[in-house]
């Protein structure tokens, strides 16, 4: 299988070259952060400069890598899916020698390394230029970060593929995809640091997959979680991976046993 | 002027009996905007947490602002965006010609045509936000108080009608105006809170060149009953503006369209 993947990243890479006007659209999506991070420095303005042990300098770098970790993990595989079903297109991949999942899985990685060429220069000249921004850069740290960017679009891209798997059962996919961001969007850090949630619901979020998707590498890298926890949190981490993983492949051949494509 | 409001009341009833057709996608689109609007009233709720006031506004205050915001927001979705949607695809086909021939404004047909469920949960928790940030307040709005709100948020909508008008019209010269839409979603997401919260240049730029303030913080100010004379007499001249201009931009451009199909 894996001697499939340099033929069908650089197929992927083609085809993602031409949406690059979309993928520029979809990355201004995440400009919320941006909105965010503006309403908190004035919060942090008004209270002497620190909120909960969040200096302005704190709020920028949080919000400058929870933006990064957000665009190099989006997921879209989910919406091909129902696109997919719906309009036929699917049935013709199935017939392909490969499970359709590969196709998805390129074109992401394709997508990943358009939008770290947008990604990596904003970070880097931000991290240069605006005083007070602080990240970990010894190796250790970046290895561990990179690890969790992994760990986060694993969990990431294989719960976004059990939703779309909804779509052989329902027309209204669309509904179940907005819902699970809605909650993610919150729950995962990328509106608001999770430390500055209430401390019953962190403890919770310790626990539920959400932390694992943005938050975790964005402690990471500035250093605000070492040694035991990390590796705790890698384990909570790759067990949702792993489960999302696994469920999906179940639902995936429940699914195909009852499919009756259209167009058949 | 009476031809116009008959017709859009003919086009909003054409739409909704349409849209009653699909049920599933009209109960999933009503939890969709509760849902939404959840998410907007924690985003604001967490600064709560650790603050007394946003931008000098309280906690009930800021709720109004978050209610205006969701049911413009709903506003959008239901009567703008799908025509918007609508538009780009009658330019490329070239299907525009058949609105052109008809005997009224053709801004008015493309603009107002066509009305869709999207938005209507975001507009009823809009309500809902508001109803229920009043009834966490002692003050009760004026009589007086509620003329202004009337006239401030009727000019909001007027506003936010231009803008899109604004986008629409792009739409013949770029067949992609959806990063547009994009684009101003992401500027009206500043809505949610009151414009006070944002400093110097961020707070011009939403007052003056993107008049957000004037969609959702504003109307909110007026229904407290604190929004001055000089503030209500100039959203009524950037709704005039915006509108007269969107108008002369959308003429400018029909006279310049040569079709797709001709």
């Amino acid at each position: 299988m894996l001697k499939k993947y340099p033929t069908l990243l650089r197929a992927s890479w083609a085809l993602m070259l031409e949406f690059r006007g979309e993928i520029v659209m979809w990355m201004m999506s995440s400009a919320i952060a941006f909105v965010m991070l503006l309403v908190w420095l004035s919060v942090a303005e008004a209270n002497n400069g620190v909120v909960n042990g969040f200096a302005s300098g704190d709020f920028i770098t949080y919000f400058l890598i929870s933006w990064a970790m957000r665009n190099l993990t989006a997921v879209w595989a989910s919406w091909e899916m129902d696109a997919g079903i719906r309009e036929g297109r699917l049935s013709p991949m199935l017939l392909r020698p490969m499970h359709p999942v590969h196709w998805d899985i390129s074109q992401n990685i394709a997508e990943k390394a358009l939008r770290a060429c947008l990604v990596v220069p904003v970070v880097a000249v931000v991290t240069l230029f605006v005083p007070g921004v602080r990240i970990d850069w010894s190796i250790s740290t970046v290895l561990a970060f990179g690890l969790s960017l992994v760990g986060a679009w694993f969990i990431l891209f294989w719960s976004d593929y059990l939703t779309g798997l909804f779509a052989f059962w329902t027309s209204q996919v669309e509904a179940i995809i907005l819902t699970w961001f809605g909650i993610r969007l919150i729950l995962s850090g990328m509106i608001a640091p999770l430390a500055m949630f209430p401390a019953s619901v962190q403890t919770a979020l310790y626990w539920l997959p959400f932390r694992y998707t943005n938050s975790f590498s964005v402690e990471i890298l500035t250093g605000r979680i070492s040694g035991g926890e990390l590796w705790a949190g890698f384990a909570i981490q790759a067990a949702w991976g792993l489960f999302f993983f696994v469920v999906s492949r179940i639902v995936w051949k429940i699914a195909l046993r009852n499919y009756s494509a259209v167009g058949a | 002027m009476v031809k116009y409001i008959k017709l859009l009341g003919v086009f909003i009833r054409a739409s909704l009996l349409t849209e009653l057709e699909y049920r599933a996608n009209f109960i999933a689109q009503i939890f969709l905007g509760l849902l939404w609007a959840v998410v907007v009233w924690v985003s604001v709720l967490i600064f709560f947490a650790h603050t007394t006031t946003l931008g000098g506004w309280e906690y009930a205050q800021v709720l109004i602002v978050v209610g205006m915001f969701s049911l413009i927001n709903g506003l959008i979705e239901c009567m703008l965006a799908p025509n918007v949607k609508r538009l780009i695809e009658m330019v490329r086909l070239g299907t525009l010609d058949f609105v052109l021939l008809k005997p009224v404004s053709s801004q008015f047909m493309t603009t107002l045509r066509y009305t869709r469920f999207n938005g209507i949960g975001d507009f009823s928790a809009g309500v809902l936000t508001i109803i229920y940030a009043f009834g966490q307040m002692t003050y009760r709005p004026s009589l007086e108080a509620i003329v202004q709100f009337a006239c401030v948020f009727l000019m909001a909508c007027l506003t936010v009608y231009s803008i899109w008008v604004f986008i629409a019209t792009a739409s013949f010269w770029l067949v992609k105006v959806n990063n547009l839409t994009e684009l101003f979603r992401s500027i009206y997401d500043t809505g949610r809170f009151p414009i006070t919260t944002f400093q110097g240049g961020v707070r011009f730029f939403l007052t003056y060149v993107m008049p957000i303030a004037f969609i959702t913080t504003f109307p909110a100010q007026a229904f407290l009953g604190k929004l001055d004379a000089a503030t209500t007499l100039t959203s009524v001249a950037i709704a005039a503006i915006t509108f007269i201009a969107s108008n002369r931009f959308w003429n400018f451009a029909i006279r310049n369209y040569s079709s797709a199909s001709s």
